[in-house]
């Protein structure tokens, strides 16, 4: 698509959204009624966490909000006398007659549902069940209490393998870090943590993730439907949000576990206008492997830090961090380390009890180093980003809600550098160029409730990319940087012309973006409704990654002279009902994305210490379409969820400019996020006051993967040659996990609070394959195929305290 | 940076050790192909006048009797600037031979296989390699610390874009070791090259270097077309389908096939310059 075309298309969006916005205001101008607004907080009563998502609404009536992440809401009516009814999820629901009769400003602390047991779910609220009126649809919301239900490996709430769980969502395979959204890459997802960019979601190649789960409050994924304040991903937004610390009092919380344990801190701060919460974690595996005599030692460790600091009714601040580390040391010669970093500073200023609004200043870096003490140097490769953004919520009226903000990102990458550590290194002192853009955005969105029945979100994100100088760019005869060798049949790097200097104030390239997201509600029952959406992103960074799964060692790479940004369009219906007194939902949805620009790589590529990446690799674009079903249960003693995917995902990736058929002469073939079934079951079931049980059962389809089709004798050896890209299949993953936790007779008076649970990950020790590789035995010649599979059955327990 | 991968591939094996195992797997078949091992080979002040190549077909993956030799083939080999052809005889195992072949450096050569009408064609140059400058023994180079392992040292030419292939076969192993190397980071510099053999504990299928192994060293000059080549096939070879390595692809080699330019054949016709060392451990 051109250029042209894309504004084309956006401005009349734009006419359109405008238009919409005219109507909705004219429609609520002519109400002669006088109108009050009511706002305030919604916090828990025990700890004073800000809750999110929890609903507000006027019994009687249409009129309702959810809270925001800070906690706050704003509802404008008519003035009257009214039953005010507070609700959220585990908690008692609230209600209050009031009389509207001017502005006010309530705030309310809700009550945890049970005091006893803590930890378990006894009866959903609003936000685990279908939410027939809000148009948000393909967006996964999971409480961190519902998280910690769910049967854990190794001891430790995983965040990111509960996601696993619902449809749309699926792993890499074990051993693997990241995960898959609707068929995108693991890079296509965009992962927050207090708003700052995550770059890698795990420790110790997936077998934790990077979250900590006793420093989280929730954490909300867009699979699709992603409203405008989000871009910069084309395929998925994970939103995850750490507690505030509590405000009331101080409290410790903790877990020993068999690898890991962790501890957490919080209390209140300024005379309760403020909190703190430290959370840390750190396996200790590696000390256990030494003591045993083992050379080699695999080891993590992360901080979570949060304040907070009401300054008075209007503003608020909080600060932010997050630092972790993975660390991996083979007998001293070889030792790699990498982790994230990031800290946050952000200002809540109420404008009015309409105006809502947050600025944040965040930074956030990614790096890794390796060092090779035998060959005498080091490898460092990062990015580093400054993120600046403002987002408002304008609660216009009961009818119109506005979301608008702006947003910078300047990302500074550096793609690695050789550091020699001694005078007699064999090894040159090298830097590859580095590499500087900026990323701005500008959005608003509406939602606006039409009808009783029918309520729209529109919105408009106008997104661009500067890639600026102060690095050469090489310049390739015919402006090729791939060619393709019709003689060998085979791509090439091009003819390199020469290098063009950029000076730091000139621009290499620049890219704009128009990213228009619609989505509808239509509720046509009063347990049913029906949803659609439309959105399209742009992506400016990429992941360069050519191995089967990502590793921690993949570099990210800025849109510029010849990557372009990558561009999504989905479209997403609906169906959602709950039945049984809403014991019960049904969600199906469906989906079909497109993706342009999405690259792949020519056959051999060599992206470790690549300056010139753009001799690696096609343009391509990639298609996924599926068909998701959620039936969930939500209350009694036993809760739990079904959840089958149907889904195709592949890239075609011709020659382009290089010429030739491109990669599988030109076809489509699979992507490796290919998973033609996706089925988790996961229940949790509430034994006795004492002890509660939790199972899952999840099941794929093998990974698609490229196979040997023969073999040939060359230089005394035989060598497989392989099949097209993708043609072929691991076996299927299965897997069926259980756990039990028991909390142990204590007083309510009683302030320590310890549980045990008992766990066992892969119940059936089935051996899934983590990949399949082909070789020839040593001793008798012959070909083999090795399976690695990573985790056998997997006892474990741990012993979490509160206190 | 090959190292980088070498060592990965080492983490790789030492992490998920542990979690392998060797299963019976189906794997697709694709129709059999010629397969040509044009390897002309020419050691540093000799005459290079005895040339070998060698001819066979391929086989299913999982075949395990690999003899599959073609007889009847028609081999030649024309240097390119002034048409002088050296034919090569049929040796009726899949092998071709010259005594008369006059290699000179820099100087391109065309390969022309003639088999079942189909007419293979292959051009390269024959490329020089620097001379090995001693060669020893140490335990604390390579990756383990406890074991034996042979040092090469070299030197790397001043002009860039130096490529090496290296052959390593100890007496009594069933299989030969190739390793491939360029001069990208290290240009110009003193080149030791450790080759160490790492004792697997699990399987018995390696096993260290002891006092009276000998080992049989081979440096090849390659170009940077075969370079491509063989290093792909090496990674592969070692990591085919693993779970760092790059997704496996199609070897296509230089030989083509000017009948059915869809089925060239396998293999890569190349000239190289090669020192040979033989190192006994003490």
């Amino acid at each position: 698509m051109t250029k042209n075309q894309q504004s084309r298309t956006g401005t009349s969006f734009v006419k359109g959204v405008f238009f919409l916005l005219i109507l909705g205001l004219i429609g609520t101008v002519g109400i002669a009624q006088e109108r009050y607004t009511l706002s305030g907080k919604v916090t828990d009563r025990l700890n004073g966490e800000t809750l999110f998502g929890a609903s507000v609404y006027l019994k009687g009536t249409n009129l309702g909000v959810i809270t925001n992440e800070y906690g706050f809401y704003s509802l404008t009516a008519p003035a009257g006398k009214y039953t005010l009814i507070i609700s959220y999820i585990g908690y008692e629901e609230e209600s209050r007659e009031i009389d509207l009769n001017a502005p006010k400003q309530l705030n309310f602390e809700l009550k945890e549902l049970s005091n006893q047991l803590d930890e378990v779910l006894i009866e959903a609220g609003e936000p685990e069940r279908a939410l027939l009126k809000k148009p948000e649809m393909s967006v996964a919301k999971l409480n961190i209490k519902t998280v910690k239900q769910m049967p854990v490996v190794l001891g430790e709430v995983d965040i990111i393998k509960s996601l696993q769980l619902l449809p749309g969502v699926t792993s890499n395979g074990e051993g693997s870090s990241g995960f898959h959204v609707r068929g995108g890459a693991a890079d296509q997802n965009l992962v927050l943590l207090d708003e700052a960019i995550i770059y890698n979601t795990s420790h110790m190649l997936g077998f934790f993730s990077v979250f900590n789960a006793d420093a989280i409050k929730d954490i909300k994924l867009y699979k699709g439907g992603i409203p405008a304040r989000f871009g910069g991903r084309v395929s998925s937004v994970l939103d995850v949000r750490q507690k505030d610390g509590n405000n009331k009092d101080f409290g410790l919380t903790g877990g020993v576990g068999i690898i890991s344990s962790r501890l957490a801190v919080e209390g209140p701060m300024f005379n309760e206008n403020g909190s703190f919460l430290v959370a840390g974690r750190t396996s200790y595996a590696h000390l256990l492997l030494k003591a045993s005599g083992e050379k080699n030692s695999i080891s993590f460790y992360d901080l979570n830090l949060k304040s907070n600091y009401q300054l008075n009714d209007k503003n608020r601040l909080y600060v932010s961090g997050y630092f972790g580390r993975d660390l991996f040391n083979f007998d001293g010669s070889f030792k790699i380390g990498y982790g994230n970093m990031s800290g946050n500073l952000r200002w809540n200023h109420l404008f009015s009890d309409k105006l809502f609004s947050n600025l944040s200043m965040i930074y956030s870096k990614y790096d890794y180093e390796l060092g090779f003490a035998l060959e005498q140097f080091n490898w460092q490769s990062s990015i580093n980003n400054y993120h600046v953004k403002y987002d408002l919520k304008y609660y216009l009226n009961d009818k119109i809600k506005l979301d608008f903000g702006l947003s910078g990102i300047y990302y500074d990458f550096d793609p690695g550098r050789i550091v020699p550590t001694s005078e007699t290194s064999e090894v040159n002192a090298m830097t590859l160029d580095q590499k500087k853009g900026f990323e701005s955005a500008l959005y608003v969105n509406a939602e606006h409730t039409l009808s009783d029945a029918l309520t729209v979100q529109y919105g408009l994100r106008y997104s661009g990319f500067n890639r600026f100088g102060g690095q050469p760019m090489m310049t390739y005869a015919n402006d090729q940087p791939v060619v393709y060798n019709s003689t060998l049949g085979i791509y090439e790097r091009g003819e390199e012309l020469g290098e063009t200097p950029y000076d730091k104030d000139e621009t290499i390239a620049s890219f704009g973006n128009v990213e228009p997201r619609l989505a509808l509600a239509y509720q046509f029952s009063e347990t049913s409704s029906v949803k659609m959406g439309f959105s399209r992103a742009a992506q400016y960074v990429h992941l360069l990654s050519s191995t089967a799964s990502v590793t921690p060692l993949d570099v990210w790479t800025p849109s510029g002279k010849y990557i372009k940004p990558q561009l999504s369009n989905q479209y997403s219906l609906g169906y959602f009902k709950n039945f049984k007194d809403q014991i019960f939902s049904l969600e199906i949805e469906g989906y079909y994305k497109r993706v342009a620009n999405r690259i792949d790589y020519i056959d051999g590529a060599n992206l470790i210490g690549q300056n010139t990446i753009e001799t690696e690799i096609l343009n391509g674009k990639t298609r996924a379409y599926g068909l998701e079903f959620l039936l969930r249960k939500n209350e009694g003693k036993f809760t739990g969820w079904l959840a089958y995917t149907i889904s195709k995902a592949e890239q075609q990736t011709p020659g382009g400019k290089a010429g030739g058929p491109g990669i599988n002469d030109g076809n489509w073939y699979n992507t490796p996020y290919d998973r033609t079934h996706d089925i988790s079951l996961t229940g949790a079931y509430q034994l006795s006051e004492k002890w509660s049980l939790g199972a899952s059962f999840a099941f794929q389809t093998g990974r698609p993967v490229t196979y040997p089709n023969g073999q040939f004798s060359y230089e005394g050896l035989a060598i497989a040659n392989y099949d097209d890209r993708n043609a072929n299949r691991l076996p299927a993953y299965h897997r069926f996990d259980i756990s039990a936790t028991w909390k142990p007779n204590r007083k309510p008076t009683k302030r320590w609070k310890g549980e045990w649970v008992f766990g066992i990950y892969n119940l059936y020790g089935r051996k899934n394959a983590a990949s399949i590789s082909f070789g020839q035995n040593l001793d008798t010649g012959e070909n083999e195929a090795t399976r690695t599979s990573i985790f056998g059955i997997v006892p474990s327990f741990s012993y979490n305290f509160k206190f | 940076m090959k190292i980088v991968i070498k060592y990965l591939l080492i983490c790789h094996v030492l992490m998920l050790a542990a979690c392998q195992d060797v299963i019976d797997l189906t794997v697709p078949t694709e129709p059999a192909r010629l397969v040509i091992e044009g390897s002309i080979n020419w050691e540093k002040n000799t005459r290079g006048n005895e040339q070998t190549i060698k001819l066979s077909m391929s086989t299913p993956y999982f075949e395990t009797n690999r003899t599959s030799v073609v007889t009847g083939a028609d081999v030649k080999i024309i240097k390119n600037d002034d048409g002088t052809t050296f034919n090569f005889v049929d040796q009726g195992d899949g092998l071709y031979t010259t005594d008369v072949f006059v290699p000179e450096m820099n100087q391109s050569y065309t390969l022309e296989v003639r088999y079942e009408g189909a007419l293979y064609v292959a051009t390269e140059t024959m490329t020089a390699v620097a001379d090995i400058d001693a060669v020893n023994q140490s335990i604390e180079n390579g990756f383990d610390k406890d074991e034996l392992e042979v040092n090469i040292f070299f030197t790397d030419p001043l002009e860039e874009g130096n490529s090496y292939l290296f052959k390593f076969y100890r007496q009594g192993d069933l299989l030969p070791e190739l390793a491939y190397f360029n001069d990208d980071y290290v240009n110009g510099n003193d080149i030791s090259w450790w080759y160490e053999k790492q004792e697997d504990a699990e399987t018995d299928k390696r096993e260290a270097f002891a006092p009276g192994d000998i080992i049989e060293i081979e440096l090849y000059g390659i170009s940077k077309s075969y370079y491509d080549y063989i290093s792909i096939l090496i990674d592969q070879y070692w990591n085919g389908g693993g779970p760092f390595g790059v997704t496996p692809v199609g070897l296509k080699g230089n030989c083509i096939n000017t009948s059915n330019p869809d089925k060239p054949a396998y293999g890569y016709f190349r000239l190289s310059e090669v020192v040979r060392r033989q190192y006994t451990f003490e």
